[in-house]
């Protein structure tokens, strides 16, 4: 498993992407909140998150989508993410350690274009988020 | 394809229903970069000769209403199932981006609790010289509650 790729020549159908584990600590969702959005009690707040019928605070799924995309990024540093699509399965919990997961399902060498499944799980290995992406890589 | 449904793609579907103008800010977008865990200077520094909004960024620029006003009502409790976005160009800091939002698609799901209803409202995102940028998709459901 290469670290980084820079063109599409290096991709192999089947790779796993480097494993990534993003930073959902309260004070990054919280400075996410500040900047971007996202700042209410569910999200910045494990008290005001159970109120609200929540394990804890959650990541807003905007957040969730952003990490996929610094996932391929890290992998792939000079891919044009075309496409990205995410499905919300279940809340990404705040505090919670989570692990991204990568893997090339498909590669169009002609359109200079790779496939992504990308998952989101947490410690129990519980998938959270699941997304497909479609890069463009230099040939 | 439930006649429900039917009528509903076919009275909401591709029609435009908000239009908005959106202001971007680099700093935003800079800071949604590093939090989520972006490296690359070209969407964390301002300074960067290519600084440029991360693609999914787009899916945190919201409209005035997420479904047209004389959608009806549904039955249940709607949930954000998903986002999808499609990145066509670079945007910049200081850009004007016009925001148009349409209803994308209207389909179901039958679970072990019923039917859910998932609503696709794309909003397309125009640049000032008339550029398509990006689409960005948000995906929602509503589970709906037994009648009667």
């Amino acid at each position: 498993m290469a670290d980084q790729i820079a063109k599409i020549s290096e991709v192999e159908f089947g790779v796993e992407l480097p494993a990534f584990d993003p930073d959902t600590s309260l004070d990054n969702v919280r400075r996410f909140g500040k900047y971007v959005g996202w700042g209410g009690g569910r999200f910045t707040d494990h008290e005001a998150a159970r109120k609200e019928g929540f394990p804890g605070a959650i990541i807003p799924g905007v957040m969730s989508q952003g990490f996929l995309g610094a996932m391929i990024h890290r992998w792939a540093p000079s891919a044009q993410i075309k496409v990205i699509d995410t499905i919300f399965r279940a809340p990404v919990l705040v505090d919670q350690p989570h692990t991204i997961t990568g893997v090339v399902t498909n590669i169009e060498e002609d359109l200079k274009q790779v496939e992504i499944d990308i998952t989101i799980t947490n410690e129990a290995n519980e998938t959270r988020v699941q997304g497909t992406a479609t890069i463009e890589l230099p040939a | 394809m439930d006649d429900d449904i039917q009528v509903m793609r076919d009275q909401f579907l591709n029609r435009e229903f908000d239009e908005v103008k959106l202001e971007i800010d680099g700093i935003r977008f800079a800071e949604y970069a590093k939090a989520c865990g972006e490296l690359d200077q070209k969407f964390t520094d301002p300074t960067h000769e290519d600084f440029q909004a991360p693609p999914t960024f787009v899916a945190t620029l919201v409209g005035r209403r997420n479904l047209p006003e004389d959608f009806p009502q549904l039955n249940g409790v709607g949930m954000d199932a998903g986002k999808a976005v499609e990145w066509l160009a670079p945007i910049r800091d200081n850009m004007t981006l016009t925001g148009k939002s349409h209803l994308h698609d209207i389909y179901t799901k039958t679970g072990r609790s019923g039917r859910m209803v998932f609503l696709v409202t794309r909003m397309e995102l125009y640049s000032e010289d008339g550029t398509h940028v990006a689409n960005a998709d948000t995906r929602t459901v509503i589970r709906e509650r037994p009648s009667g």
